[in-house]
């Protein structure tokens, strides 16, 4: 018992192998940004979408956000690495393999763009009708006043509200490692089947990940509350 | 067409089969996170010499990467504490570790709402402090909760798929059997998809509306 304790507390593996895991925590967090970016973009378009004029494009923005709110990361990912490109292929009549990598990042920013479409639908339709009607009166164009009138208020209001998601999201990053995307997780994996030592390996994972996530969430958490305070003074 | 008759419509006792497992895995899940949510959020709030002990279970369960849970939980509590002796334990335990910390928080915030004053009466009338918590607290912290309670399991549902890892034998890990046995990924993940997100979408359908209807009965606003 005592030697199992002094083994799991052993973290001297995680220092001989600082190189391959700094590395994997890159890839990590290069998984996290590029997923991120996109689930911003397609959540902010599938949002506009939703609250646009064109009914179907709306019916499209619907389904969309549901599929992707209800989508469980894991089946996502293995779906995006393993049906969808077969499918491309099919349909430009060529065989076609994604880059792990690319999957992953896929499959992350279809599953976050639903959360992230449902945040910015609440930002739009919290903003003022009297906003919207104010630019109407001064003749901006319909597209002017989303852009300048409309989104800035949005971002200012709902970015930082989406912490939470930005942490969930950068925790679903573990799971791209069953797609052999090199990241923290399968570089710990690697190393465990290497050596044979799965218990300071994963209690080092898990203790890494706890470090960073609990770091970010405090970080990210003070600075939205200033913001919000400094926006709304 | 064929192959869909082949590879989903002929092999639905498989599917059926996984599903179940995939069910019982998040049944005793949640019912697990419930009862360590409620245990963390009560030794949090009223045994104050254990309260870092909780405090810091808690933000460990919030933010860990269920993955990371269930391999620690799996290749390193059996060696330390010789428990979970299974892959199915393993899976649940694992499973319901994340949510119990997120629960935690709830019913500590739903215990805070409860005002002070309900408690004195229970006392002025000769209530013991265990029943005025089973008999009054309780009932308005679930009532409280039951948005995020139904939330939660859903979150639960949605990473079941990742037991699968460990070899319990859940939806996911059927229909990754039979992608192996033929090669042929198209129908059988596309369904395996479907099901798993027509499910959770009629789950947390449900649930919203069961925690709207409770609520409403009882005088809380719909949440």
């Amino acid at each position: 018992m005592s030697e199992n304790l002094r083994e799991v507390l052993d973290l001297s593996l995680f220092w001989e192998y600082r190189t391959v895991l700094l590395k994997g925590l890159w890839m990590s967090l290069g998984v996290f940004a590029a997923s991120a970016v996109l689930a911003l973009a397609v959540g902010l378009g599938v949002a506009l979408l939703r609250v646009g004029r064109n009914a179907w494009l709306r019916r499209y923005a619907v389904l969309h956000t549901e599929v992707a709110r209800n989508a469980p990361d894991y089946i996502m990912i293995v779906w995006v690495h393993f049906v969808l490109p077969l499918l491309v292929g099919k349909l430009i009549g060529q065989r076609l393999e994604f880059n792990p990598f690319y999957s992953a990042v896929i499959a992350l920013a279809f599953v976050y763009s639903g959360y992230f479409a449902e945040t910015f639908r609440a930002g739009i339709e919290a903003i003022p009708r009297g906003h919207v009607e104010a630019g109407q009166a001064l003749g901006m164009s319909p597209r002017r006043i989303t852009w300048r009138l409309v989104l800035p208020q949005v971002v200012r209001r709902m970015l930082p509200e989406s912490t939470n998601q930005f942490i969930s999201m950068f925790k679903a990053t573990s799971i791209v490692s069953l797609i052999a995307v090199p990241d923290l997780m399968y570089q710990v994996s690697m190393i465990s089947s290497q050596e044979m030592r799965p218990l300071p390996l994963y209690t080092g994972a898990a203790l890494v990940y706890f470090v960073i996530v609990f770091c970010a969430a405090t970080a990210l958490q003070a600075f939205s509350s200033r913001w919000r305070s400094k926006v709304y003074a | 067409m064929n192959n869909w008759q082949r590879m989903v419509w002929d092999q639905r006792e498989l599917f059926l089969q996984g599903f179940v497992v995939t069910l019982q895995v998040c049944a005793v899940a949640f019912v697990c996170a419930l009862l360590g949510g409620l245990l963390l959020a009560l030794v949090r709030m009223k045994l104050p010499p254990l309260r870092p002990l909780a405090v810091i279970l808690i933000e460990f369960f919030r933010a860990t990467p269920v993955l990371v849970q269930l391999l620690w939980v799996n290749y390193v509590w059996p060696e330390l504490i010789g428990w979970p002796n299974s892959f199915f334990t393993a899976a649940c335990v694992a499973l319901a570790l994340q949510s119990s910390g997120y629960l935690a928080e709830t019913f500590r915030g739903a215990l805070e709402a409860i005002p002070r004053g309900q408690f004195e009466a229970a006392g002025s009338l000769g209530i013991s402090r265990t029943r005025a918590f089973l008999r009054i607290a309780l009932p308005q912290m679930l009532l409280d909760a039951a948005p995020s309670i139904g939330n939660q399991f859903t979150v639960i549902v949605k990473s079941s798929a990742l037991v699968s890892v460990i070899a319990v034998p859940d939806l996911m890990f059927e229909s990754q059997k039979l992608v192996n046995r033929w090669y042929e990924p198209i129908e059988i993940l596309t369904a395996t998809a479907a099901i798993y997100i027509g499910f959770i979408f009629l789950m947390s359908w449900a649930l919203a509306r069961v925690a709207g209807a409770l609520r409403r009965r009882f005088g809380l606003g719909a949440n």
